[in-house]
Order: structure tokens, then C-alpha cells, then sequence
């Protein structure tokens, strides 16, 4: 999911993470993270199955040898 | 290594008007005192602390004694490295065992460290005294340099606009010349704003260069250190002496570190500045894009060849950096949220409470995209060997437009100000923010160089040699 959040959507998640928030400060929360999981929005759902974050450092360190790894014999 | 002084560098009366290169070979030359420069830049402070509000701790007896002690060390033929007996200070968020770093809070302003920053362990090693410690906003959580618990950072060129932030005492202490360079932090933007807002040259590195240990977290992922000075000769200093491969940090590089210092001899003859076709061109302040156009000449005049890139869309990669961001710093707050809520500002707290609203599988997302984005942005800029984007749409705004604390509208006002920081932040790549220009009104105006990752040399190249046509690193704020 990445879409903008609702006030009562944000607090529900955010009690769930521990933090318990008045309506006023769930919906100025909404407000403020919905902006950003709208843009991101395009993207969310799309990545492909094979994709993990260290993908990441394969990209920016091409060059950088791989660690050696212990022969699994 | 080499260090040498700029033939054209007239030695200025007062010291603390020398460049961090020149400071620190005069001092091994013997021509200049580390007690002279220390006693030089203690006068400064002293002067414009008042004012500027750019220090959090200010200690001249015992740099004055650490001064003494460089000075006797060098008489008695030890020299120990290239910023021997230089003064400096640095944003309040560099851990040494034994001391208090404030990280701009409440929270840790009891907390005596028992490790010592890797990166400020680097810099000592070569020599250099301790000043004090400078502001930061709380936390290193906001681009403005409010600080609720220590006031604002005050921007030397005019007192009522902010410093930007979070390294807003490093912006404002190296602009005044109270200090020849500092470090700061760069998750959103943090090193790159102040040196936009206060007229100074910054360098955000590339994630994995410079170690972390022993710095303040905010983001795992986007974290990054690096110097902000009056040239980018001098953060090629700095650079040369923190960068690579730290044990206690692993996800340093174990890649060779580059000549920096070599780099800043080019020239930029057979060099490909590309211009973004959007997102940073789009909504500029007027002074800002005719800044931007004035550059772009000057680089061209120096012989860089100017192409236009179509990068991929920057809102997108804004909207991720967002999201592990917030995700990120309120994991690493969330026992001091939930424990002491009522010692953080209202903006900071507002801020850090907002990664609990988002959900775990976005954040993710936003980690796994970080590869293809980054590839897709090698991609869009193949052949080029940076990018010329403002640091910032605006030159600095004033204090009193920007005291939000944690209203509704605070995180727009914030994302609107970090627009043109975010998205590097996200690919993880070097950006150097230059003072290019000026304001009518006297406000400094900076651009950033976006390079490729691991590339600092190539914008140290592009830096040096676009300083040595312009004077705009030259120029230092009127004292009243």
C-alpha cells in the first residue's frame, strides 16, 4: 500500500507501531506523510519479485570485489 | 599530498581570514602561531557569537592550552599532520569519549560520550584544536536552523534570515570566518542548505564514503558526513583526511581513496555539465534562476561543455526519500518518544511521530527501489560528468516566515525549502553546494554539483576550478 492516508488510517497504524495519538495530531500526521506515499505511489507495487535492498550497493560499488565466500563442501 | 598557497592570496591582517589550506601551512611554516589563529578566531567568536548564536560551547582555555601545546609540539619538530595547530569546530553531533554532545537537544545534553567519532578522530589525528561545539538543529531534524532549546542559528549575512540547517552553526560559523571549516550532516539536505543560505562551499558525499561510527543517527540508509568550508579545496582537506574504510563501520567502501587535493588542480576543459530539463528549473525564485544562468556562462566561458539530461522523475525518488526517512528516524526515537516526549520541540517531535504512520511493506518498497533508481539515474546521465541544479528554489527565508514550530503546515514549508535536496539523498550520491551568486538584497545564493557515486574528486575538480573564476567564495558578510 502507498497512497495518501487518512487521519484514522494513520492513527490506527501508528498505535499499532505504539504510539497512541489525539485525532488532532493523527490527522496532522496524515497530512504530512501523505504527500510522500502519493508520489511514491507509481512505484509501490510494481518491483519485481527479485529485488532486495542491497541491489542498492551492486549498483553504486560495481567495481568493489565481493567478500569471499566459505566453500559450502 | 600537497598544500600551497594561492599566488594571488593576499595574507589578510587578521588570521581568521585565511582559508583552512593557507592556515594550516602557515602554521607549519612557522609563520603563524597555533596560538595566534586559535586567539584569532576566539575574537571572532567572541565578537559575533552575540549575534550569529552559531555556537553551542565555545572553549578558549583549552584550546588556547591545545594551541600552546601545538605550538610547542612544532618548535620541538613535530608536526602532526597537515592541520597542525588549526582551530576548529564542528556541529555538535561528532561523539568524543568523554565529552557531552548535545545533538542539539535536551535529551542528550547530560549524556557524556564513551566513543569517539571515526570521521572527527580523523581530522584530529592531523593536528588540529578544538574551538567548541556548533548549532544544529535538535536532532539534525530540520532544514532551517530553529532550535528551540538553543535558540536560532542567525545567517551572517542578515540576522533575521535563517542559517538552513541542520548544520546551521556550520553555515554560519565558517560564512563569519569564527571557524576555517566544520562538519556537518547531509540526510535531506543538511550540509548543502547552510552552504545555499550562508554563502560557503559544502560537499554531501557519497553514502559509504566517509564511516559513521560515532556520529549521530538519523537515517541508516541516508545518512552521510562530510565538510563545509569557504573553498572546496578546503573540503577536499577535510575529505582527504575522513574518507575511506572504517572497521566500526561496515557499510564504509573498502574502495581506494582518490587524490582529492590533486583533483582540485583540473581544469575543466573536456568536462560535460549537464542541466536538468525539469524539476529543478521549474518554480525557481527569479534571483536564483538568473544566478543559475550566470553559472552555467561562467562554466561554459571555462571551457565545461553545458548539455541538457532528462532525469528520471525526481518527485518519485522525493517521495521514497521521505518515506525511509521518517521510517528510519523514528525508529532510532521511538523509546526517547515514547519516554520523554515533552523534551522535544514541537516540530521535531511532529516529525519524528510520523514514520509511525507509515506502513512497514511502503517503507520496504522504498529500500528495494533504491537500486533501479539509482541505475536509472546512471542511465539518464551517461556521459555526463555532473549535474548544475540550485541547491535550494529560494535564497534564505527570514527567521520569523519559517517559525512554524509543529504546526499543520510545518512538514509543506519543510518539503518546499529540501525540494532540490531530497531525491540525492535517496540515490545516495556526492553533491557539492558552491556559493554562485548574490541576491539583490545581499543573500547569498549556492548551486549543487550532482555526481556520480564515489566521484567527489570529479566535483572538487569542477568546484576548484569554477572558484578560481569567480570571487563569490570570497566574499564575507559585513560585521555591524
Amino acid at each position: 500500500m502507498s497512497r495518501p492516508l487518512t487521519a484514522e488510517e494513520a492513527g490506527a497504524i501508528a498505535a499499532a507501531a505504539g504510539l497512541a495519538l489525539k485525532a488532532e495530531d493523527a490527522a496532522r500526521l496524515a497530512r504530512a506523510i501523505s504527500p510522500g506515499l502519493a508520489a511514491f505511489a507509481p512505484i509501490a507495487g510494481t518491483l519485481p519479485l527479485d529485488l532486495e535492498p542491497a541491489t542498492f550497493l551492486k549498483v553504486q560499488r560495481p567495481a568493489e570485489p565481493v567478500p569471499d565466500q566459505e566453500d559450502p563442501q | 599530498m600537497s598544500l600551497s598557497l594561492r599566488p594571488s592570496a593576499a595574507a589578510p591582517s587578521d588570521p581568521a581570514l585565511l582559508t583552512l589550506a593557507q592556515a594550516g601551512l602557515a602554521i607549519r611554516e612557522g609563520v603563524l602561531s597555533a596560538r595566534e589563529a586559535a586567539e584569532a578566531c576566539l575574537a571572532r567568536i567572541a565578537r559575533l557569537q552575540p549575534r550569529l548564536n552559531a555556537f553551542i560551547a565555545i572553549e578558549p582555555e583549552a584550546a588556547l592550552a591545545a594551541a600552546d601545546a601545538a605550538d610547542a609540539a612544532l618548535a620541538a619538530g613535530e608536526v602532526r599532520g597537515l592541520l597542525h595547530g588549526v582551530p576548529l569546530a564542528h556541529k555538535d553531533m561528532f561523539y568524543e569519549a568523554g565529552r557531552i554532545s548535545t545533538c542539539g537537544s535536551k535529551i542528550c545534553g547530560e549524556t557524556v560520550a564513551t566513543t569517539s567519532s571515526t570521521a572527527l578522530a580523523r581530522i584530529k589525528a592531523a593536528g588540529t584544536v578544538r574551538l567548541g561545539s556548533l548549532h544544529m538543529v535538535e536532532f539534525a531534524y530540520g532544514p532551517t536552523g530553529h532550535n528551540v532549546h538553543f535558540g536560532p542559528a542567525r545567517n551572517p549575512w542578515n540576522p533575521e534570515h535563517v542559517t538552513g540547517g541542520s548544520s546551521s552553526g556550520s553555515g554560519a560559523a565558517v560564512a563569519a570566518r569564527l571557524t576555517y571549516a566544520a562538519l556537518g550532516s547531509d540526510t535531506g539536505g543538511s550540509i548543502r542548505m547552510p552552504a545555499h543560505f550562508c554563502g560557503v562551499s559544502g560537499l554531501k558525499t557519497t553514502v559509504g564514503l566517509v564511516s559513521r561510527f560515532g556520529a549521530m543517527p538519523l537515517s541508516f540508509s541516508l545518512d552521510t558526513i562530510g565538510p563545509l568550508a569557504r573553498t572546496i579545496e578546503d573540503c577536499a582537506i577535510l575529505l582527504q583526511l575522513m574518507a575511506g574504510a572504517d572497521p566500526l563501520d561496515p557499510t564504509t567502501s573498502a574502495a581506494p581513496v582518490p587524490d582529492y587535493l590533486a583533483a582540485a588542480e583540473g581544469d575543466l576543459k573536456g568536462v560535460v555539465i549537464g542541466i536538468p530539463d525539469a524539476f529543478y528549473v521549474d518554480d525557481l525564485d527569479a534571483e536564483v534562476a538568473r544566478v543559475l544562468d550566470e553559472t552555467i556562462a561562467t562554466l561554459k566561458r571555462a571551457g565545461a561543455r553545458i548539455v541538457t539530461v532528462a532525469l528520471p522523475d525526481q518527485s518519485q525518488l522525493s517521495g521514497a526519500s521521505q518515506i525511509v526517512l521518517n521510517c528510519e528516524a523514528s525508529a532510532f526515537h521511538k523509546s526517547w518518544l515514547l519516554s520523554r516526549p515533552q523534551d522535544y520541540g514541537a516540530q521535531v517531535k511532529a516529525r519524528l511521530e510520523n514514520g509511525f504512520g507509515i506502513p512497514a511493506v511502503s517503507y520496504l518498497e522504498a529500500l528495494r527501489w533504491r537500486g533501479p533508481a539509482l541505475a536509472a539515474h546512471l542511465e539518464a546521465v551517461a556521459g555526463v560528468d555532473a549535474v548544475l541544479a540550485p541547491t535550494a528554489p529560494m535564497p534564505a527565508p527570514t527567521i520569523a516566515e519559517t517559525d512554524v514550530g509543529g504546526s499543520p503546515d510545518a512538514e509543506a514549508m519543510i518539503q518546499r525549502i529540501t525540494r532540490f535536496t531530497r531525491p540525492v539523498n535517496y540515490l545516495g550520491l556526492p553533491t557539492a553546494s558552491l556559493p554562485c551568486g548574490f541576491t539583490r538584497a545581499g543573500l547569498p545564493v549556492g548551486l549543487q554539483l550532482i555526481g556520480r557515486p564515489f566521484a567527489e574528486a570529479t566535483l572538487v575538480r569542477i568546484g576548484a576550478a569554477f572558484q578560481r573564476e569567480t570571487d563569490f567564495h570570497e566574499q564575507m558578510p559585513e560585521e555591524p
